[in-house]
């Protein structure tokens, strides 16, 4: 046999390409690659509609799971209430609209209440079972809140009234739980709004 | 025609929506360009100069004392203050003024804030309405953009000694 023709070891393979272009490797390189534009595009695509998504939440509305006993009977514990963000954006927050609102005492927590006086407002200080009522204004720029359930609530009978600008959204339909579902009560309380 | 034509009109409100959203985002937990006008905190800031907001540091809740920061006017929700916090929750302040003989404090309730212009003189804050609410605050001014002279950090407080 002539050792002449017989092939070396090279680094070229039996089909004549080098191991850097081997076919293996470059369909390696090829999936690595295709599989970064598709974590990219993923990734823009998460980026894009969670933008979108979070516009309607900020702009339309969003659900809300509220908690406490402040504002029984008219929402329980546990209940899924539905708060539209539009009344807040225009300013046509009213009396006797329930609203969520950022709370004044802990900027990551929200409170659920009832407007019971706009600014300029003269509003009742005194629980109902005083006998000597006391009186005072809402000023300007800022809301009185107060739950339904007033025996058991934290409101703005005991912290004051709050700033307009902490008005998360008015709340308008209650979805949960289903027998309950739909728009809710007027304030038991309306002897209190002035 | 008309279908063409309804459906690019279509596609370009979908669109701008889309880029409106992801702009909006982006001024919402990024940062903001803010004109501030008026004179409550000269000499730091002055009428008309541009500055920059950084969003995240009040998402974070990292805004500290001697920070200057964009609020929500407590007075006019649809008004933005700019002024520098000179004490958070749990802090003793300062009500009186540097001219006043007798020295008065409070103590600034929980998840609250007290804010002062720079220019004590002419200016109004937490001195005349009280602390305001953490909630308010919608970012911490980090960067003076316009005038191009004064652009960059902004200078440490003036009324450095009524930080308690």
């Amino acid at each position: 046999m002539d050792t002449s023709k017989v092939c070396q070891l090279t680094p070229w393979d039996t089909r004549g390409y080098s191991t850097a272009l081997n076919p293996r490797f470059v369909k390696t390189g090829r999936m690595f690659r295709g599989f970064f534009v598709k974590t990219i595009s993923f990734v823009g695509y998460t980026v894009q509609y969670g933008c979108i998504a979070h516009c309607a939440f900020e702009y339309i509305g969003e659900f809300v799971s509220c908690s406490g006993p402040s504002m029984e009977p008219t929402i329980t514990n546990h209940d899924v209430v539905f708060s539209k963000r539009v009344s807040r954006h225009l300013c046509r927050i009213q009396k006797g609209h329930i609203v969520i609102a950022k709370s004044p005492f802990d900027p990551k927590m929200n409170i659920c209440k009832r407007v019971m006086g706009l600014e300029g407002d003269k509003v009742c200080t005194s629980g109902p079972s005083d006998v000597f009522k006391t009186h005072t204004y809402v000023p300007r720029g800022h809301v009185w809140l107060e739950g339904d359930n007033l025996r058991n609530s934290t409101d703005s009978r005991s912290y004051g009234p709050i700033p307009y600008a902490l008005i998360r959204g008015r709340v308008c339909l209650k979805m949960w739980p289903p027998h309950s579902f739909g728009v809710l009560a007027e304030s038991p309380n309306d002897g209190r709004i002035l």
